[in-house]
Parts: structure tokens; C-alpha cells; sequence
């Protein structure tokens, strides 16, 4: 199991090295350049270099490049051209509340999703799965930005109950912890219809397969409960397809989604990356890059440890 | 699963709607989408404007018809290229020897990991974006996952016996992927090949409501999505709703299609 996963952080880690690689060549052989973002598109040429000069982008790429992986290993990701805040305060800034969005929306998709699933395995072929299973397909073709509009233009909109975008309300001057829970309602439930569907299909499907196997008969025969036989022991085995997918979707919870949060101008770490690409603040950009490479990477790996401890036999494989 | 019977016929029949709305559609109904009509603009739907008119006074029905043809020459030329892309690198993948299988795989990987979305602003910066290099962009991108999947099939399926015979018997390789493979994987590939057509009308669509994909004055359902939610206080509904029911149900069909398809071939084998 140890050697296993070691193995997995090794070849990963290698992945990881490669990607932001590629990601810093990309990023500074792309024409145009930040200086003309800060300076903006009718810059002298002699203002241009100058900047370029004080931000280090006049030194040969290959420098660039080992300096980037110096200031790392001491510990700094440079300085924002945009914003001239250092990178990490930056990022930590957004990923707080993509942390606080995604943690949401995920936590309320898995409950969701364990108990759609639970019912759609119990009473698999019949109406109630029958409806689940519409909710699920329509849910699972239905394109994010679509879903978001339709939240806003009836809820913010129509109706006037919740607020439309932003995290806080600009026309208080303490708009404190309640406006921004208002803030996160239509997002959190844009992400949380959408991650619902895949997440419950795959469950349900397990639950099901489970219900059908020979252990489940002994059980009933020797006179355990239905529910009892339900939660502790079906219930285990099929949380297994759902772990994984929650392994693939942890770096979700530290990115974002750049489509839901630019609909709710949420400042998210998906915003911020997609702002920082448009602008060619390189620093950040590949900052981040590097976080979900490497979320991805111990995403997978959780992924297989929770798999691991549900059951062993799954370490071999 | 437990899809409700029928669900092929329900995604073809969608399908085909959609398609004819889009790509025949536009050529029958009269109105010019780029005529301004200022005096009326951002009218809900009457007998004149049948869907209503945007905020620079202009029919909406024809938007949203020109729309979907600017969304589904580049969406299905796209997907083609990425279908044919991934089936390629997913047979030479899959027949090529172990170590070159190992690090073809390897740069897969990586191609999998890098984010679509720095992929394309990297192109987008190097080239204008126009319908030939969005194919070609959205093409790029789109092309592992089926690449990935072929490979799988394919070394599945050499190990079975009669692709051994094949093997002892003299064949090359590429007879072998002509000739026993591809007749082997062509479920998958429809199937595959189905989602892809899906996607690529879910990547551009997403694109242009980014502002990259298709460039105004043209419009596409995705960046009328987007214009139509810079005024979503005024309560535009009639703007949100085709636009976006259009690319949901695209999705839709694609995806009942391929799920109808993997269910009759499932069950017939």
C-alpha cells in the first residue's frame, strides 16, 4: 500500500514538474505581454522595456525560468504585475472563498447524493427511481452557465429574494457574515444541482449492485433488519465509486469553476486564474497552475488511501 | 441504468431538431439577425418579433437562429477533428510497443492535466480567432480522452485469440487496426464519437460566453448568453431562455443518444 502510493507521488510529482513547465514557456512565448496590461495597449515601446526591465522580463527565458524554481524553493511565488501584491497573500485572499463556497457546495452534493442514491438503489424500476433518474440526466447535460442564469433571473431578478453577485453588499457599511451567506446561496446551489447528478448516477448504480449480492440475502434470512442491512453494510461498499469521484473533484474545491464564478462575480480562485491568463499575469497564473496539479495529484491519492481503508482488497489491485 | 425506454429515439429525435434548427433553419426565416431596430429595443415576444428583440433592437428569432449556425459549423467540424485526432493517437498508442505505448501514454498525461482553459488563451493570443482556428483550437483540446479510450480497447483487445492468430498469421499492424480492430471498437467509437459532438457544442459554447470563441459582430449561443446576462436586472427572459435551452438541449440529445446507443449495444451482446 505505502510503496504503492509512493510510486503514484513519484510518477505525479513528475506530471506536476512538467505541467508548470510547459505552463511558464506557454505563458511568456504568448505575444503581447503584461507590461502592456499594466501600462495599457498604446504604450511607447521605451515605457514597455522599461517596465519589462524592472519586472526582469528583459532576461533570456531559460533564467527566467530557473529563477521562478529558485524563489520557490525559497518559499516565494513573486509578486503580482498587475496587482504588486505578493503572490501568496494574493491567492490566499481568493482561496478563501472559493475554500468556503466549494466546501459548501460539495458537503451539500455528497449529502444529496448519498441519499438520492440510497433511494434510487432501494427502489431501482420503480417511479421514485424513474424520477431520479430524469432529475439526474437533465442535471447532468445541463451547461453551468444556463443553470446559473436561470437561479439569477428568478431568484435575484423575478423574484428579488437573494442577491445576484459580488460577496457583499455595498450599500451597508457592515455587511458582516449574513449578507455574504446570502451572497453564497445561488452559487453554492448552481454547484451543488450540477456536482449532484454524476455524483448520485454512479452511487445509486453501486447500491443497487449491492442490494442484488448474496450477502445482503443471508442477512435478511438470518432476520437483520432492512435498514440495518442498508447502513452498515451496502451503504460501505458502495461508497466506493463516490470516494473516487470526490478524490477527482478535490481540486474543484480549491479552483472553482471559472464559468460560476465569472457569472456571479465571485472572487474565487477561477476568477482570479482566468483574469490573471486575460492580463498575462504570469506569477499568479502559474502559481496557480501549480496548486491544481498538485491538488490533483493528492486528490487521487486520497482517493485511493479512503478506497484503501473502505476495502483492502483494493491495494492490490 | 434505469433510463426511461425509448431514450434513443427521444435523443435522435431531439438530435435532429436541434440540427435542423440550426443548420436549416437560418436559410428560411427571413429577418435579418444584424437589422437594428432601435425603437423597439428589448421587447418581450410579440406577433412582429417572436422572440422578442435584444437591447440594440434586434430579432431575436434571427439571433438566435444565426446563432446556432455560427455554434454548429465550428462545434461539428470540431468534434470531427477530435474524433479522428484521438482515434489515431489511440491506435498507435495501442498497437506500438510496450515502451513507446508507456511513454505515449505518459504524454498523454500531461496533454489530460493542462488546463483547456491556458491552452486556449495561449492560441487565442497567437492567432486570430476566426471559425478555421476555433475548429482547429477546440479540436486541440478535445482529442485525450477519446485517445485514452482507444488505447484502452485496443490492448484489450490483443489479447484475445483471434487478434493472436491475425498476429501469427503475418498480419501488420495497420492491417490488423483495418481490418479486426476497428470493426471490434466501432461501438465505442459511435458512442464516443456521439458525447464528443456534445462537448465540443459545450466547450465553444462556454468559450464565447468567455468571450473567446465566436468573435462579434458574428453571435453565437453562448455570447448571447453572455449579453443577455450583463442586463439581467432588466429581467430579459425571452433573450436567456432559447439561447440556453438551445445548447441544454443539445447536450441533452447528444448525451440520450449515446447512452441509448450503449444500452442497445449492451444488451445485444
Amino acid at each position: 500500500m505505502i510503496s504503492m502510493i509512493l510510486r503514484r507521488a513519484a510518477s505525479s510529482s513528475l506530471s506536476v514538474f512538467v505541467l508548470v513547465t510547459l505552463v511558464f514557456f506557454m505563458a511568456h512565448l504568448t505575444p503581447g505581454g503584461p507590461a502592456y496590461s499594466i501600462l495599457g495597449q498604446k504604450a511607447t515601446l521605451a515605457s514597455v522595456a522599461q517596465v519589462n526591465a524592472r519586472l526582469g522580463l528583459d532576461q533570456p527565458l531559460l533564467k527566467q525560468y530557473g529563477i521562478w524554481w529558485w524563489h520557490l524553493a525559497h518559499g516565494q511565488l513573486g509578486y503580482s504585475y498587475l496587482l504588486n501584491r505578493p503572490v501568496g497573500a494574493l491567492l490566499w485572499s481568493y482561496e478563501r472563498n472559493t475554500l468556503v463556497f466549494y466546501s459548501a457546495a460539495i458537503t451539500l452534493s455528497t449529502a444529496l447524493a448519498i441519499l438520492l442514491g440510497l433511494a434510487q438503489g432501494v427502489w431501482f424500476g420503480r417511479w421514485p427511481a424513474r424520477l431520479i433518474g430524469a432529475f439526474q440526466l437533465g442535471f447532468y447535460a445541463a451547461p453551468p452557465f444556463f443553470v446559473a442564469a436561470m437561479l439569477v433571473l428568478w431568484f435575484a431578478v423575478q423574484l428579488g429574494w437573494l442577491p445576484a453577485s459580488g460577496i457583499t453588499d455595498l450599500r451597508s457599511a457592515h455587511p458582516g457574515l449574513g449578507a455574504y451567506a446570502a451572497h453564497l446561496v445561488l452559487p453554492v446551489t448552481t454547484v451543488t444541482l450540477l456536482t449532484v447528478s454524476p455524483l448520485s448516477r454512479y452511487f445509486g448504480e453501486a447500491v443497487h449492485e449491492e442490494l442484488g449480492k448474496d450477502y445482503v440475502r443471508t442477512a435478511r434470512a438470518k432476520g437483520v433488519g432492512f435498514l440495518r442491512i442498508l447502513f452498515a453494510h451496502v451503504l460501505r461498499n458502495a461508497l466506493r465509486p463516490l470516494v473516487t469521484m470526490l478524490g477527482l473533484s478535490f481540486p474543484y474545491i480549491f479552483t472553482g469553476g471559472v464559468i460560476v464564478e465569472s457569472v456571479f462575480n465571485y472572487p474565487g480562485l477561477g476568477w482570479l486564474m482566468w483574469r490573471s491568463a486575460l492580463a498575462q499575469d504570469y506569477p499568479v497564473l502559474i502559481a496557480i497552475v501549480l496548486i491544481i496539479g498538485l491538488l490533483t495529484v493528492i486528490g487521487n491519492l486520497l482517493a485511493d488511501l479512503v478506497n484503501g481503508l473502505l476495502d483492502p482488497r483494493a491495494s492490490y489491485e | 441504468m434505469n433510463r426511461p425506454r425509448g431514450s434513443l429515439a427521444a435523443g435522435l429525435a431531439l438530435g435532429g431538431l436541434i440540427l435542423a434548427l440550426g443548420l436549416v433553419a437560418p436559410f428560411l426565416y427571413p429577418a435579418d439577425p444584424y437589422a437594428l431596430h432601435p425603437a423597439q429595443a428589448l421587447q418581450a415576444p410579440s406577433l412582429a418579433f417572436p422572440l422578442g428583440t435584444d437591447e440594440l433592437g434586434r430579432d431575436n428569432l434571427a439571433l438566435v437562429l444565426a446563432g446556432g449556425l455560427a455554434t454548429l459549423v465550428v462545434a461539428l467540424p470540431a468534434a470531427a477533428l477530435a474524433f479522428a485526432a484521438g482515434l489515431a493517437y489511440g491506435l498507435l498508442a495501442g498497437l506500438a510497443p510496450p515502451w513507446a505505448d508507456k511513454i505515449l501514454m505518459r504524454l498523454l498525461d500531461v496533454v489530460l492535466a493542462l488546463p483547456s482553459l491556458i491552452v486556449l488563451l495561449f492560441f487565442a493570443a497567437l492567432v486570430p480567432l476566426n471559425n478555421t482556428s476555433l475548429i482547429l483550437l477546440l479540436g486541440l483540446i478535445s482529442w485525450p480522452g477519446l485517445a485514452r479510450l482507444v488505447r484502452n480497447e485496443t490492448r484489450a483487445q490483443r489479447g484475445r485469440d483471434f487478434i493472436f492468430a491475425a498476429e501469427q498469421a503475418g498480419a501488420g499492424r495497420l492491417y490488423l487496426a483495418r481490418a479486426h480492430l476497428l470493426r471490434v471498437i466501432a461501438p465505442v467509437l459511435v458512442v464516443n464519437g456521439t458525447f464528443m459532438v456534445g462537448d465540443a457544442i459545450f466547450a465553444l459554447s462556454a468559450l464565447s460566453f468567455l468571450g473567446l470563441g465566436v468573435q462579434p459582430p458574428q453571435v453565437s449561443w453562448g455570447s448571447l448568453l453572455e449579453t443577455a446576462l450583463n442586463i439581467i436586472a432588466l429581467d430579459p427572459w425571452w433573450l436567456i431562455l432559447p439561447p440556453g435551452l438551445l445548447v441544454f438541449g443539445s447536450l441533452l440529445a447528444a448525451s440520450l443518444t449515446g447512452q441509448g446507443l450503449l444500452r442497445r449495444w449492451g444488451e445485444a451482446r
